[in-house]
């Protein structure tokens, strides 16, 4: 009967394990070439505004999605690292499904000067605190051990 | 159904490594296209991506990430993928948009960043194989294409100086275009058959490399194209097809795959004799064999002819009948989707006239360009037409 | 709308940032590193599993399709050609012809050696004309290899084989290869 056979032993038909194996290298772009190496010798980010609907990008973009005009050079500024925590959850389990040892508060935060915000780790001590627009202020990695990474912002803490 | 015209094509250049990410490779493409068209992002109705697997970019739903540099934020959006067909299938995908009816305007964009797939993109081409029957061989993707090659030199007679001269035409006429990455002035057949042997019967310089890049382009209903330009370009035809997976079971000499889709085609463009009615070809040319299994996969000579036509001659820019002008993706890249530049984007600059030194003498009317992906089985084939 | 651009050649520009294999070994460009790690267990479906159990017996299972009168290898469920389900397994001879082959002087990591690896596709006899899979090949130089050679299977010892396509280790040439 070939394929229209019934499947009454459960340990017939078989699996096959395996793995899908592959490393990968993301540039950070124009824009974010640029963002991660200023913050890698300073202690503030960098920001585009864009010249047409004056939204102004953190982390900066080459272009405004909205407007889909490219933004130049002159339009970057610097800005402070603090913020305002627009809303945040507390992760008890990681990835896997597998408890913490430590909890971990995760933010967005509207970051000051301007329209965009930015997701971070609250260092806190208390998981129970509502932190809803409290500010914050990003912490680093020392400069000689930061890489051009999102991880070179250690966390953010209450200011 | 109604007719579709191109107003409007730009890509990026194309390099193993570009610092660009995806997102800011569309925005530069479309940029581009759009600058050519005289649009703004709000005179798009529609936008179609297509994308390789995410497995290079390192990207799940990749086209999803994509949208805000393809100017689709806010808009209906579609990505659509077959490998290596879609850099003609994107743009059939953009045409279908049109030609029902459901937007006036649509973008076509097509991203690729095949150097974020570290050392190499093999690693993410070793996934396509059958998990079951082929991956437990540790197959080389590269095996694949030299079984098929073989089969097409031995079932037809072909020798290796005869498709040795794809190479060599196609990384010299690549000098003249400015995005591409592999073009050389001075390279010869020597060349190609001393460089170092891949896998029998593949060289080095028969292959061509992985790159990063984008293209897009604009189609618009024929209705309105008078407000964009006096001399449309249109749609003629377009065909798509694929074969079984089952590659084992196939005979590799003849990709039947792309001679149904090219049918399909013919029909909607009204063509019975393709050699004669069609001036220049943009087949999809990844190994230099493939240009010539290609041509005559298109219907455009004889089983076994294509390699004669190299070796004369009538496949060169000055030629009876030329054959990739762009460089193809021997001398401009692979940028899997985006190679849509050198191939359809091609097909609409040649037939404008400003493919400045690239450009085929004569007055070329019609053009059709092929893609080919998968496990050697998806044909996609498109054909533009002068007014 | 906006004013088109008007340059007499297209592409009139190559837009886009040049970045080299140097650049990247010398961390002259800021980037961000990731590496998965993805499980799969892949089911094998009715037919496979029968194919891979009789790889492990030491034998070669190709279906039969009745509406296209074709026997399958590798077999499969259904038939993808006519839609309609497959039906009687067929035992097939473990020898079979030389489709095609590829001499590869790239290892599977794609790292040149000297010595290549000879691989291709056999069509298995007993199966339909063209119908087999790929494999290695051994017992063989690269200048006996040929299109058209008959091959037979060099199967693993009994207690080794697992039920999987490696269960052959290579195709070797039948009676010296000969018609």
């Amino acid at each position: 009967m070939g394929s229209l056979e019934k499947q009454t032993d459960p340990t017939s038909p078989m699996h096959w394990r395996g793995d899908m194996q592959a490393d990968y290298f993301y540039p950070s772009g124009v824009a974010g070439d640029k963002f991660f190496k200023h913050m890698m010798r300073s202690d503030t980010f960098l920001a585009s505004k864009c010249t047409i609907c004056n939204k102004v990008y953190c982390p900066p973009r080459l272009y405004c999605e909205d407007c889909f005009e490219e933004i130049p050079d002159n339009n970057w500024k610097e800005v402070p690292p603090i913020g305002a925590v627009r809303l945040f959850t507390v992760a008890k389990l990681n990835a896997h499904g597998k408890k913490l040892a430590n909890p971990k508060i995760i933010a967005l935060i509207d970051i000051d000067g301007t329209d965009s915000a930015m997701l971070g780790i609250i260092a806190s001590n208390d998981i129970n605190k509502d932190i809803t627009g409290v500010k914050v202020k990003a912490v680093f990695k020392p400069k000689d051990k930061r890489e051009g990474t999102i991880k070179d912002i250690l966390y953010f803490e209450e200011i | 159904m109604k007719e579709v015209a191109v107003i409007g094509a730009g890509m990026t250049l194309f390099r193993r490594h570009l610092l660009e990410t995806g997102k800011e490779l569309s925005f530069l493409a479309t940029k581009m296209a759009m600058e050519d068209a005289g649009l703004e992002k709000d005179d798009i109705d529609m936008v179609v991506m297509g994308s390789a697997p995410d497995a290079f970019d390192g990207i799940h739903m990749k086209g999803e990430n994509l949208i805000d540099g393809s100017a689709a934020v806010g808009k209906p959006y579609v990505r659509v993928f077959n490998g290596g067909g879609t850099g003609v299938f994107a743009p059939i995908a953009g045409w279908w948009h049109v030609a029902s009816g459901v937007a006036d305007i649509c973008l076509v964009v097509c991203e690729e960043k095949m150097g974020n797939c570290y050392p190499h993109p093999q690693t993410a081409f070793r996934h396509i194989w059958d998990p079951i029957l082929d991956r437990p061989l540790t197959p080389n993707l590269l095996w694949l294409f030299a079984m098929e090659m073989n089969r097409y030199m031995t079932v037809y007679g072909v020798k290796k100086e005869d498709i040795a001269l794809v190479s060599v035409k196609n990384k010299r006429n690549a000098v003249d275009h400015p995005c591409a990455q592999l073009a050389d002035p001075n390279i010869t057949v020597e060349d190609v058959l001393n460089s170092e042997i891949m896998a029998w019967p593949v060289n080095r310089l028969d292959v061509s490399p992985p790159s990063d890049g984008a293209a897009a382009l604009i189609f618009c209903n024929k209705d309105i194209v008078h407000k964009f330009t006096d001399d449309p370009i249109y749609v003629a035809g377009t065909g798509w097809s694929i074969d079984s997976t089952m590659w084992t079971n196939r005979d590799l000499s003849f990709p039947r795959y792309l001679a149904q889709a090219a049918k399909m085609a013919y029909k909607m463009a009204r063509i019975q004799n393709p050699r004669k009615e069609i001036d220049f070809a943009e087949p999809y040319d990844p190994f230099s064999y493939k240009e010539l299994h290609h041509l005559e996969g298109l219907l455009l000579c004889k089983k076994g002819e294509a390699p004669i036509l190299t070796r004369e001659g009538v496949t060169q820019r000055d030629g009876d009948f030329p054959v990739c002008p762009s460089g193809g993706l021997l001398g401009v890249g692979n940028p899997i989707a985006a190679t849509m530049g050198q191939k359809v984007c091609e097909l609409y600059w040649q037939l404008k006239g400003v493919a400045g030194k690239r450009q085929i003498p004569g007055d070329p009317r019609i053009g059709v360009a092929n893609a080919w992906g998968d496990i050697m089985q998806m044909g996609t084939v498109i054909l533009l037409k002068r007014g | 709308m906006v004013k088109k651009k008007e340059y007499k050649e297209w592409p009139p520009y190559a837009p886009g940032t040049y970045v080299r294999e140097s650049d990247i070994r010398e961390k002259k460009i800021t980037y961000t590193w990731w590496e998965p790690e993805v499980q799969y267990s892949w089911s094998l479906g009715p037919a496979m599993s029968k194919f891979l159990q009789g790889l492990k017996a030491g034998k070669i299972y190709g279906i039969h399709c009745k509406r296209c009168k074709r026997v399958i290898v590798p077999p499969r469920m259904f038939c993808e050609y006519c839609f309609g389900p497959t039906e009687e397994w067929v035992e097939l001879k473990d020898t079979g012809i030389i489709e095609t082959f590829s001499i590869s002087y790239l290892d599977p990591d794609a790292r040149r050696i000297e010595e290549p690896i000879l691989v291709g596709v056999i069509s298995i006899d007993g199966a339909s004309p063209q119908h087999g899979f790929m494999h290695y090949f051994g017992e063989m130089t690269k200048d006996d290899i040929k299109i058209g050679m008959k091959v037979k299977a060099v199967w693993k010892p009994e207690n080794e084989r697992e039920g999987s396509i490696t269960d052959i280790i290579y195709f070797k040439p039948l009676n010296g290869g000969e018609d």
